[in-house]
């Protein structure tokens, strides 16, 4: 089980351009749960994000995973804990190393990493026998250069990574943000077949409420920092976009105007 | 007649033929390197030429002069010593101490004669500078402190502490000052040194010891030397006197040097390759210090620097300057 | 040019090898700029042979070089990751204290060295029994050295360590994620590299008879002409490609200063070398785009 207690965050305190990116988030995340996040620009998805990975300390308040509180742990420390995709998908992943290489380097995820060979014949089948489910033709490709896929294709390959080894949660953070529609939902269903298969906790921000009701079974909505709507199991189910609006509204008593949000 | 003409012109390319092959018999080789180039060094090399065209090597004219320098890059010396070894010359001349370290570390058998050491024996270029007895000797630039010591008093009868200017970077002034300080206690005077890493430092050291020194003496240091001017002006306003090792710092405005100069070491340099070309053997020749010594004055200075120079020593200068 | 000449330029070419291997881990590997070599390649002569003047055995004195180097290579990775301070600037500022500490260590500007034991008087000593002079047996030995040296650090990079700090340079907050404690990599990385350039410091004052403090101005640059040049000539698409590309880049270097010195007709001159290695450094760094017809595809340039 996940939680968050409370996290408040704020950028440049002190200064005229202060902004309160989390104010006191409270967010529970039993096991199993596929949690979609969304919200419009400035909510505090992405903030919220680097909170649970470590990449960002909160000003106050608590992170547990499992019973341990990783509030101060930084980012390698917890990585045993989780596991993430990132939105851009050179970013997330290490370009002109080789496809295998970085299949190594996430097979090594919270294991300590010694001085043997990182892909030896052994573990080159593995990946092998891996990369093959995806269907994408990358089984022969594993020592070519990372750089050299597509968007959609390592999007795909750095899912297989993040899920390669043991974790409490997989974070996802709008990865199929940065692909064209057709490979956006095909990358949508290979993170459904996973998270399916081995029964990942996961929390996937999107920018599309549509891509949020879709998949998962609860959806959490941010904004201006804070939790506005949470929805789950038999409430979630049949949802569509516009009762979400209305629900918001009937909660803060305005209306959503971000067009990225409302037409994606 | 076309046979005589044939004849003449035979015979005229045989002598010449004859002559060439003589003169490129008797082609000697003499490679020079040093390790940065400076005026000193340079002067060295000039010095070292001169004394060979005196002696009939000029180049081009039986003598093959090859000159490279380091640039202050010490691989680019070590591979000077390496084509200078695999050029095989009649001699080699390195100036100043890494050059020469370099050069004899790359070979046991070529004649080298170095100049502008300090401390040759230190450096391990020779070690019997009486009897080198290996390929190497030369010619050093030790400066004779303790009749420089004698010169101070000379000037400045009354000097009980005197000040020092160095680089504590150089080999040769660090050598130096460890000379200054056991000779001038001898000649009745405790000694302040003062560092400089740099040239632009050269003017705060100076500074640095107005007040606590009644003379100041600047030794072959060549980050001192190259910023001679600042130590000047300081002696000037505080009424100092400022005494140099090396005479060209007298017309810069040291009230007196009884130096030698590079140029004459570079022509002592010059009569050792001489001798070599002639067949003597390096390990046979003992290491040269400075022969030459001239007295030089500035009286201005002098006046400037608030000290009276005594007829006695005015007489016995080489350069007065008035 | 003389035999001695080419033979020398290799021999050169090998130490300065050493040097181009250790830039390479920190510029291309750790992606850090590093200018600490500066101060490290005469930190190591000053250590070696000062041990070597009170009869410390050449090999242990050696070690002990790149030690040190290792030491000023961590304090430099130490003010960056810990302190913050900029890459750059961290590295400037141990070469600036190194100057001092060098000549602490040695005590005065110069520690000569001929005729006392190195690490290559017993293999001078081999060679005299086989007939083979100094200048053939000394770029032999180092040839074997540096192929050794070569082959250790391609293993190296090759295992789980060597892929997390490769990664680390590549992408630093994707190996954070990995589970890659960063910092320490950049302590080690930068450690492994000191090390090396310090070593090839010790090894080249013993060859050339002297350690001075004046000994490393401007090796960062040659270690860099190293790198660059060897990827110029060659793919470097594999670790075992990369690392021999900075021996070839060194050895080809010291060749083409010992063709100048030695190319009387062009009028080249040793004082030309400052300008010309500038150049071909510019040249190197300007044109990574353009692809030689013969080489394959490179390994991704610099990022600043």
């Amino acid at each position: 089980m996940i939680e968050a207690r409370q996290i408040a965050v704020t950028f440049n305190a002190g200064t005229p351009m202060e902004t309160p990116a989390m104010r006191g988030i409270d967010l529970t995340i039993p096991e199993g749960d596929f949690v979609t996040v969304i919200g419009s620009n400035g909510a505090g998805k992405s903030t919220f994000l680097n909170a649970l990975a470590g990449e960002l300390r909160p000003d106050s308040g608590q992170i547990l995973i499992g019973d341990q509180d990783v509030t101060a742990w930084p980012t390698a420390k917890r990585a045993g804990l989780v596991a993430r995709v990132f939105q851009d998908p050179l970013g997330g992943s290490c370009a002109n190393l080789t496809i295998e290489e970085n299949l190594a380097l996430a097979n090594a995820r919270g294991k300590r990493r010694g001085f043997g060979a990182s892909v030896g014949a052994h573990l080159r089948e593995d990946f092998r026998a891996q990369i093959t489910r995806l269907n994408l033709g990358l089984e022969n490709r594993l020592g070519d250069r990372m750089e050299l896929l597509s968007g959609g294709q390592r999007q795909a390959v750095s899912l297989l990574m993040a899920a390669m080894q043991p974790m409490k949660i997989l974070l996802l953070d709008e990865h199929t943000a940065a692909l064209d529609p057709k490979t956006a939902a095909f990358v949508l269903e290979l993170t459904r077949e996973i998270v399916a298969e081995r029964g990942l906790t996961t929390l996937m921000v999107t920018h599309s409420m549509r891509q949020a009701l879709a998949i998962g079974n609860r959806t959490v909505m941010l904004h201006e920092g804070q939790v506005v709507l949470d929805v789950r199991d038999q409430e979630r189910e049949g949802l569509k976009v516009e009762d979400l609006l209305h629900m918001f509204e009937k909660v803060r008593g305005e209306e959503i105007d971000d067009d990225a949000l409302l037409l994606s | 007649m076309i046979a005589q003409r044939m004849g003449f012109a035979a015979l005229a390319a045989a002598v010449s033929l004859g002559f060439s092959t003589l003169a490129v018999a008797a082609d000697k080789h003499v490679a020079i390197t040093q390790i940065v180039e400076h005026p000193a060094l340079d002067a060295v090399r000039k010095g070292v030429k001169d004394v060979l065209a005196e002696a009939g090597y000029i180049e081009g004219k039986g003598l093959k002069w090859s000159f490279e320098s380091a640039q202050g890059n010490a691989a680019t010396a070590a591979q000077i010593a390496k084509k200078f070894a695999g050029d095989a010359p009649d001699v080699i001349v390195a100036i100043a101490t890494p050059s020469a370290q370099t050069v004899v570390a790359n070979t046991k058998t070529i004649p080298v004669v170095f100049s502008a050491v300090t401390d040759p024996v230190g450096a391990k270029l020779v070690s019997d500078a009486m009897h080198p007895g290996k390929n190497v000797t030369g010619v050093t630039d030790m400066t004779p402190i303790a009749a420089h010591m004698a010169l101070v008093k000379r000037v400045v009868p009354n000097a009980k502490r005197l000040g020092v200017i160095s680089n504590p970077g150089e080999a040769n002034s660090v050598s130096l000052v460890t000379l200054i300080e056991a000779e001038a206690p001898k000649a009745g005077m405790s000694v302040v040194v003062a560092a400089a890493t740099k040239s632009g430092e050269v003017l705060a050291a100076a500074r640095s010891l107005v007040g606590k020194v009644d003379a100041i003496y600047i030794p072959t240091d060549n980050t001192v030397v190259s910023a001679f001017e600042a130590v000047v002006k300081v002696g000037n306003e505080a009424g100092i006197a400022v005494l140099a090792g090396d005479t060209d710092s007298v017309k810069r405005g040291a009230v007196a040097a009884a130096g030698f100069n590079y140029y004459d070491i570079g022509r002592q340099t010059g009569h050792m390759v001489v001798k070599i070309l002639h067949g003597a053997n390096p390990g046979d020749m003992a290491v040269e210090g400075v022969a030459k010594t001239d007295l030089h004055l500035n009286l201005k200075s002098a006046k400037t620097q608030g000290v009276t120079l005594s007829d006695a020593l005015i007489g016995e200068a080489k350069d007065v300057i008035r | 040019m003389s035999q001695i000449a080419f033979l020398g330029a290799i021999e050169v070419g090998l130490l300065f090898a050493l040097v181009a291997l250790g830039v390479y881990l920190s510029f291309r590997v750790l992606q850090f700029p590093d200018l600490t070599v500066d101060g490290s390649f005469p930190l190591g002569a000053a250590v070696c042979a000062s041990l070597i003047v009170v009869e410390v055995n050449p090999y242990l004195a050696s070690l002990a070089a790149a030690v040190a180097g290792a030491g000023a290579g961590m304090v430099t990775a130490w003010l960056n990751v810990r302190l913050k301070i900029l890459h750059l600037l961290a590295s400037i500022l141990t070469m600036i204290a190194l100057y001092s500490i060098n000549l602490r260590i040695m005590g005065r500007p110069n520690i000569a060295l001929l005729g006392e034991t190195t690490v290559f008087t017993p293999l001078e000593a081999l060679g005299e029994a086989v007939d083979m002079p100094t200048y053939v047996v000394l770029p032999i030995a180092l040839f074997g050295l540096v192929i050794l040296v070569k082959l250790a650090l391609d293993w190296f990079l090759n295992s789980e360590v060597g892929l997390a700090m490769r990664a680390t340079g590549v992408n630093p907050r994707m190996a954070r994620a990995q589970g890659i404690h960063t910092n320490r990599y950049i302590l080690g990385g930068m450690a492994l590299s000191n090390a090396l350039v310090a070593l090839a410091g010790a090894l080249f004052a013993q060859s050339q008879g002297a350690a001075d403090v004046t000994l490393g101005v401007g090796v960062i640059v040659v270690g860099l002409a190293a790198v660059i040049g060897g990827e110029a000539v060659m793919n470097t698409a594999t670790v075992f490609r990369a690392t021999l590309a900075c021996i070839i880049g060194s050895i080809l270097y010291r060749l083409a200063v010992a063709g100048a010195l030695n190319a009387d007709m062009l009028g080249l001159k040793a004082q030309d070398l400052n300008l010309i290695t500038a150049v071909l450094v510019t040249l190197a760094m300007v044109l990574p785009g353009v692809r030689m017809p013969f080489r394959g595809k490179r390994k991704g340039g610099m990022t600043s």
